[in-house]
């Protein structure tokens, strides 16, 4: 187990530098200067050599006189301790800036959890347990539905029933503008506006979740040792939700882990549509003004998540069958 | 001699798929016969209703975005401001049926139309905006009608000037000196109004700041006939001569020397004049746009009156027919063979012509059917032409991840050990960045320094490159289960190469699932591309795909107001790809009849 750790984490970070050398690369075939970026705004009110000087400075700052594979090496040493570069759009650390959009993405995410699985998990097993039947025919049908209908489609369409029709949610936006008040009032006013964003995640996610429980529950209800219950005499909701559940539940946590990873990056639609501030935002936003130390920020981001969220379903496995050995 | 069993070939298979099985009695023999592993997969996709269902309705998808755009061409440059933001409708032609027999002045405005009858009452058809709805009030007899931009004037027989629509840019306020003359002539035009009085004055009133017409001091009083397009306007004199009322030397002012003084009517497109001599010929000059320099040959000498659109002339001859060329995008310039024809009115894309009886004949520019965008651009034919991009791009960014897939997936499998460990490593470091964040970066750093198309290529490799290792994982597990098997051993006992075994043997068993994988992933590509372009990172304008069409429909102007802009892209992309998602996820179920209960 502990040798079978290391290794995950000797893989993991191998596969993070081959992906740094790789993304740094990138950063550095993009055309410009980030030195003369960064000094863009105050050029008219400098004198000549003033400029000069404040730009050889910030070439030093940024360490571009040196050659690129020191470079890279600076990058990934500051990247490590948590120093992500600084933001040309904000004029300030990514790392100060990146708080509050994270802070948002993570609740919009783990918010989003709860009525996911409260719906999938029943649903599913419903499904698996009358299966054959119009119930669950008709499911079926509406889940493929569900998970090939376009994130942004069911966004405007939640936009223009709950938001343009019925005007009950608003329309995009974090918090009220400039409203003062309790914190518990903040905290109500953003559950309001998250109310919408939240609903089309949970909505999306329903159908291919719902699908793969169903499955997996098929597959443990055809087991011997669930005839065996079933002989013994005991009842069928033992059967279904202490049996066979529980033996459904080892390889849902594959999809489960990587349907996480992936609603971060479903997000950035859906925060793009919402203009919720959030890290999909931050990306775009970032993308489009050439900022692209914080585009490269967030994506060593979604890649430590990922790695990290493959190790922890590999290391779950482990504790949820007794039969799989990590070694 | 053996007799071809049905079903055996492809094109029985495509034949039964989409037709329904051939019904001939079968002997017992036949009947009890055993299936072909492929014909009991088509029983099986064909027997589940929703997998019939997502191919037709694919298939329907399809040909109508190959096949469509052949009948109604999308012109890419094309954009015109006037039409911008209308609903689907095909009503701007379809004038009053109390004008019929009865009209007395019809003119066709943007995207509406105004006609009054013999009785001097006012009708309007089209689209209209509330502030178009409220006629003028007035119970005096109306004579004239003019319909602009959004704004219209109507002259009644007293000669008094009466305005409504937008009554911003002082639109509404007619100069207080026209109450003391008698109109003739009353002109709307791009949001600016003109008033031609009995005297031979020019009055300019409205939206000033857009375009200014400078009427020359010296020639007031003996004007004849106005006329204007969105930049400038143009007038006859007494004297028969053309005058350019513009403040700029623009290739209006270029008035061929040998008309001047023999004028009898002229007619503006957006880029050219054209002028009605007094010995029936047609002169054009200007800009050369859409073919309006080519005036067809038939109706020198016969010409007795023109009138012209955006970018098309009509023509009325002396014999009483009608003649158009120019603009034809919207069939404007294609005039029906009519007779005995008095009177033609043409402006925007519409034609009305007006026979002798009063009859109404109108060609061009019926409506859209399902609106039209910010730029003015017909809906439909972006729809049609941006499924073809949207599929084009999904197919092939499928294919390229299919190709990479199964090459790698297929060596990984076969020879294992260190390539497997070494591509299956790769599989996972491509697999672990999230696809949709890694897309956008590399679209913003590749995409802004190539062209348009170079863009939509980079999309698709893109799509491509990045979504191989699922599929290759599949191909990887399926040759590893196909590998042990006897027929392998009698291949390599054969001395085949190990190429021709993994190619020509072991995948053709397991291409099935590959297959379905691979439709699955088109529509995955296809959710990708549109992810993109609704982001704007994928493919831009003025291509249209499904995707960047709904770029910025997310505001609450466009969902409530502009509806159409939204709802038909987004039906079409959902459509297409729930109906691919239905079809594999039947086709798997054919393919593997354990999974029938999944």
């Amino acid at each position: 187990m502990f040798k079978y750790v290391l290794r995950r984490l000797v893989y993991i970070v191998v596969v993070f530098l081959v992906a740094s050398v790789l993304l740094f690369a990138l950063y550095k075939s993009v055309p410009g200067d980030p030195a003369r970026m960064m000094l863009e705004g105050n050029k008219a009110s400098m004198k000549p050599d003033e400029y000069e000087a404040r730009y050889q400075d910030a070439v030093r700052r940024l360490g571009l006189d040196k050659p690129v594979v020191v470079q890279y090496f600076t990058w990934l040493f500051n990247t490590i301790k948590g120093d992500f570069g600084y933001s040309l759009t904000y004029k300030m650390p990514v790392r100060q800036m990146i708080g509050v959009p994270m802070k948002n993405t993570i609740m919009l995410n783990v918010w989003s959890l709860i009525p996911v699985f409260a719906i999938t998990i029943p649903l599913g097993i419903a499904t698996a347990v009358r299966r054959g039947t119009r119930f669950d025919n008709v499911v079926q049908v509406v889940t493929i539905i569900g998970y090939s209908l376009p994130f942004f489609v069911i966004a405007l369409l939640f936009i223009f029933l709950f938001a343009v029709k019925m005007p009950i949610f608003p329309i995009s936006g974090v918090q009220t503008p400039a409203l003062k008040g309790s914190t518990l009032r903040m905290f109500f006013d953003k559950l309001y506006h998250m109310a919408l964003p939240l609903s089309v995640m949970v909505f999306t996610s329903l159908g291919g979740l719902t699908r793969y429980v169903r499955a997996t529950m098929i597959e443990a209800l055809r087991m011997d040792y669930i005839r065996t219950a079933r002989s013994k005499g005991l009842s069928e909701k033992v059967v279904i939700y202490s049996h066979a559940f529980r033996n459904a539940l080892i390889p849902f946590i594959t999809i489960m882990t990587g349907w996480f990873i992936s609603i971060f990056s479903g997000s950035v639609v859906i925060e793009r549509t919402f203009l919720w501030n959030g890290m999909g935002k931050v990306i775009i936003d970032a993308l489009n003004q050439q900022d692209f130390a914080v585009s490269l920020a967030m994506v060593m981001f979604y890649l430590v998540l990922s790695l990290i969220g493959n190790l922890l379903m590999d290391l779950s496995y482990g504790f949820a069958d007794p039969r799989v050995k990590l070694d | 001699m053996t007799k071809r069993t049905y079903g055996s070939t492809f094109g029985d298979v495509i034949k039964t798929l989409f037709l329904g099985r051939r019904s001939a009695t079968l002997s017992i023999l036949e009947e009890e016969q055993v299936q072909s592993p492929y014909r009991t997969m088509l029983r099986n996709f064909r027997e589940k209703w929703s997998a019939m269902l997502g191919l037709y309705i694919f298939a329907a998808i399809f040909l109508a975005v190959f096949l469509m755009p052949i009948f109604f061409p999308m012109d890419i440059k094309f954009q015109d401001p006037t039409q911008k933001n209308t609903k689907p409708s095909s009503s701007f032609m379809r004038y009053a049926k109390e004008l019929d027999g009865a009209v007395v002045s019809i003119d066709g405005g943007s995207v509406y139309g105004v006609g009054v009858d013999v009785n001097g009452k006012i009708y309007q058809w089209g689209t209209l905006a509330a502030k178009q709805q409220k006629l003028p009030t007035s119970t005096a007899k109306f004579v004239q009608v003019s319909a602009g931009l959004d704004h219209a004037l109507a002259l009644d027989a007293n000669g008094r000037v009466h305005t409504w629509g937008n009554d911003r840019f002082t639109l509404n306020a007619i100069p207080p000196l026209l109450s003391a003359q008698r109109v003739v002539q009353v002109l709307a035009g791009h949001q600016i109004s003109m008033a031609l009085t009995e005297g031979g004055v020019i009055h300019v009133w409205g939206n000033t700041n857009l375009i200014t017409i400078p009427v020359p001091a010296d020639r007031q009083g003996s004007f004849t006939k106005m006329v204007a397009n969105t930049s400038l306007a143009m007038a006859t004199t007494r004297e028969k001569e053309v005058v350019v009322l513009s403040s700029r030397e623009t290739p209006f002012s270029y008035i061929p020397g040998e008309i001047q003084g023999r004028v009898v009517d002229i007619a503006v497109t957006e880029r050219s004049a054209a002028a009605v001599t007094d010995d029936k010929n047609v002169y054009v000059w200007g800009g050369e746009d859409h073919g309006v320099q080519q005036i067809p040959a038939h109706i020198q000498g016969k010409a007795i009156a023109i009138s012209a659109g955006r970018g098309h002339y009509t023509a009325l001859l002396d014999d009483g027919t009608v003649t158009s060329w120019g603009w034809n995008n919207y069939g404007q310039g294609t005039a029906p063979k009519l007779k005995n024809i008095v009177a033609i009115s043409s402006s925007y894309f519409q034609n009305y012509a007006i026979d002798k009886d009063g009859k109404i004949f109108t060609w061009g520019l019926k409506g859209y059917l399902m609106g039209t965008d910010q730029y003015g651009r017909d809906l439909f034919t972006r729809l049609l032409t941006g499924g073809r991009v949207t599929l084009t791009i999904g197919a092939i960014a499928v294919i390229i991840s299919g190709i990479i897939g199964i090459i790698l997936g297929s060596f990984s499998g076969y020879y294992g050990g260190r390539t497997d460990m070494l591509l299956m490593r790769l599989a996972e470091v491509v697999n672990a960045i999230p696809f949709l964040p890694l897309a956008m970066i590399l679209s913003a750093i590749i995409g802004s320094r190539i062209s348009e198309t170079g863009r939509i290529s980079m999309i698709m490799v893109i799509l491509g490159l990045l979504s191989w290792p699922s599929l290759a994982r599949l191909v990887r597990g399926q040759i590893l289960a196909a590998r042990e098997q006897e027929f392998v051993t009698a291949a390599k006992a054969m001395g085949i190469t190990e190429i021709k075994i993994i190619f020509r043997h072991i995948l053709p068993n397991v291409i099935t699932v590959v297959l379905v994988n691979l439709t699955l992933s088109f529509a995955l590509c296809m959710l990708y591309e549109s992810s993109l372009s609704y982001l704007g990172f994928g493919v831009n304008e003025p291509n249209a795909t499904w995707g960047n069409m709904l770029y910025g429909c997310n505001d609450s102007t466009v969902m409530s107001q502009y509806w159409w802009r939204w709802v038909f892209p987004a039906i079409a992309l959902s459509l297409c790809t729930v109906s691919i998602n239905m079809a594999g996820d039947g086709m798997r179920d054919a393919i593997d009849p354990k999974s029938n209960d999944r």
